[in-house]
């Protein structure tokens, strides 16, 4: 989900814990869209490879296609309702989908959802393939031998590290707009069809599909205020009449 | 045999921090019936056994290894599931910092274990373990059922509870516990470490931070100048970051700084949640704001409606004043 298109405008539905359809437009989550412009600039700067985007889900058609627009290689749908999944089960699913299609060299996923912000399941896909896993990346480049070197949006500036592939790399951010598709490429993607790959068929036991975590209740936090404006004719008054209370309340 | 009803794991963050911890984990142990302990990976922290006691933790377990201490998570992962086949604790807290953002997760993995990311409560219901989090980006909170294998994991946003020491404080003893981390070879290997420059806005008192309403990137020299004069630190909102006018560094909110400060000063800032997340736990928030209907005043504990471009000066001439 993109969290750009309804920040400050969000209505819980009926059921008390998703979000009304009419007030989120149903799109791809953004972190994910800046993994895909994160494959296809490899594409742009010369390294042949393939890229197969996978979602997992209930409706991902226009998600899909859009990732085809925007230059994926191949498409891929694993239907399963959503509401039976948690972390673990798309960790499962995603690492079982890698393994059953012959392997990555490289998996890209976005940092997090930006409608739940928990950023679990590429870690849980990196355990599931024993695969290392690098968060939050900036940049991605590859180094000679199949390993890449990353640059990692660390609290304490960028870090800079490498690793043996095939790796698990989460993309923020900070790589910069991802690419907008054009018209020409928006009506190819449309008659594209998604390889549907049945969670049947993916060989996972049932203890595997068993969500740990349910989403029971979402709801809008209220803000109680107690803001007490601060008069003043002029910028000059407004201040002194602050710094004057401030001082009197021991902030300053 | 069942293990200690909450652990709460640490490394590698300020002593306040592990205080929130501590209070949370305390009021969870308690709904659960059961001992809080305080697991420490790495350096034990200055007078933990006293900050131990003071937050009524049952006792202190201390794993110290040389492989520990990287900012890889490969370790950390080993030595946390060891613990937990040999400790059986039914619940693990974290604060959540980046390392924990990858750690844990990978550690739920490994045990196959729930797990919520950015917990703000914890509430037991007849066997149940229920964790509300923040969502998208601080507008909704929502609201998780754990079931299934113990130990469950929660990782813990910054502030989610004010620290308070127990009523009754304890007479913790610190115990070593061995683990063999022999076998892990660290797989993501640093090249260049981060470099701080400046201070940190985490631990800053006074922030004085900047959004759009400066209108123009040299205009962020008047949240600097006011930032100076108070001995604080300037901040930004995310859009002038991203448009290059502050460095990323300097950004607040969800996906930058979670601060506390004594006073923060909003010029210009519209009060997205977003933003607020990084902020809210400020002592006193001063906005100034020409919208007087600005969601920023919902927050703040004073509000001036009127040009920060003016405002701003004046106030750095009156903070000078003395
Ligand atoms: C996934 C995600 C993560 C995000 N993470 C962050 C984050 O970490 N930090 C963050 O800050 N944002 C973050 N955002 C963005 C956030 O939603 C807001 O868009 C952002 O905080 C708005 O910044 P702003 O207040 O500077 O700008 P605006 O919302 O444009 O507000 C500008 C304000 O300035 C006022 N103004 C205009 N002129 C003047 C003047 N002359 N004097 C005084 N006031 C004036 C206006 O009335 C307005 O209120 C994130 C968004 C998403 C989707």
């Amino acid at each position: 989900m993109n969290n750009y298109a309804l920040v400050g405008r969000l209505v819980i539905g009926d059921d008390g814990k998703t979000l009304t359809q009419t007030s989120i437009p149903r799109l791809m989550n953004a972190y994910d869209e800046q993994a895909i412009e994160a494959a296809l600039r490899f594409r742009d700067a010369g390294t042949e490879c393939t890229i197969a985007v996978v979602c997992a889900g209930a409706e991902s058609g226009d998600v899909l296609k859009h990732a085809a627009a925007m230059g994926a290689d191949e498409i891929v749908s694993i239907p399963i309702e959503a509401t039976t999944v948690d972390y673990h089960v798309m960790g499962d699913l995603l690492a079982a989908y890698v393994q059953s299609s012959g392997g990555a060299d490289l998996v890209l996923c976005g940092r997090q959802a930006s409608d739940d912000d928990q950023g679990v399941v590429p870690a849980i896909l990196a355990e599931r393939l024993d695969m290392p896993l690098v968060s939050i990346a900036r940049e991605v480049a590859l180094t000679d031998g199949g390993g890449v070197r990353v640059t990692r949006v660390t609290p304490d500036g960028d870090e800079i590290v490498e690793c043996a592939g095939p790796a698990i790399v989460t993309i923020s951010n900070e790589l910069g707009t991802p690419r907008y598709p054009t018209m020409a490429k928006r009506m190819q993607a449309r008659k594209k069809q998604p390889t549907v790959v049945e969670v049947a068929s993916l060989g996972l036991a049932d203890t595997a599909l068993q969500p740990r975590v349910t989403l029971t209740k979402q709801f809008v936090p209220t803000v109680q205020s107690s803001c007490q404006m601060i008069e003043g004719a002029s910028a000059a008054e407004l201040a002194d009449a602050l710094v004057a209370k401030l001082r009197e309340e021991n902030v300053l | 045999m069942s293990g200690p009803a909450v652990v709460a794991c640490t490394w590698g963050v300020a002593t306040s921090d592990i205080e929130e911890l501590l209070t949370l984990g305390r009021t969870v142990a308690g709904s659960l019936g059961g001992e809080l302990r305080w697991l420490v990976l790495g350096a034990l922290p200055e007078g933990a056994t006293d900050t131990a006691g003071r937050f009524g933790v049952g006792g202190v377990d201390h794993i110290e290894d040389a492989k520990l201490g990287t900012s890889g998570s490969d370790a950390y992962v080993a030595a946390l599931a060891q613990y937990c086949t040999d400790s059986t604790p039914q619940l693990l807290l974290f604060n959540q910092t980046f390392q924990v953002r990858d750690a844990a997760p990978r550690l739920a993995a490994r045990l196959g274990v729930g797990i919520v990311m950015n917990g703000i409560a914890i509430e037991q219901d007849g066997g149940t373990l229920r964790v509300t989090a923040s969502a998208f980006g601080g507008d909704t909170r929502t609201v998780y059922d754990l079931a299934g294998a113990t130990p469950q994991l929660v990782s813990v946003s910054a502030n989610a509870v004010a620290p308070e020491a127990a009523a009754t404080a304890t007479n913790p003893e610190v115990r070593k516990v061995a683990v063999d981390l022999g076998a892990v070879e660290e797989r993501v290997r640093v090249v260049t470490p981060p470099k701080r420059e400046g201070p940190r806005l985490e631990d800053a008192q006074t922030i004085v931070a900047g959004g759009r309403g400066l209108a123009d990137a040299a205009n962020f020299k008047l949240v600097e100048e006011l930032a100076a004069a108070l001995g604080g630190v300037a901040g930004a909102s995310r859009p002038i970051v991203d448009d290059g006018w502050a460095d990323p560094s300097q950004q607040v909110g969800l996906t930058g700084k979670i601060t506390r400060p004594g006073l923060y000063i909003a010029a210009g800032i519209s009060g997205a949640s977003q933003h607020m997340v990084g902020c809210s736990a400020a002592k006193t928030i001063v906005a100034i704001n020409t919208d007087p209907d600005a969601a920023i005043f919902k927050h703040a504990r004073y509000g001036l409606v009127g040009d920060c471009l003016e405002i701003l000066p004046e106030l750095t001439r009156a903070a000078k004043a003395r």
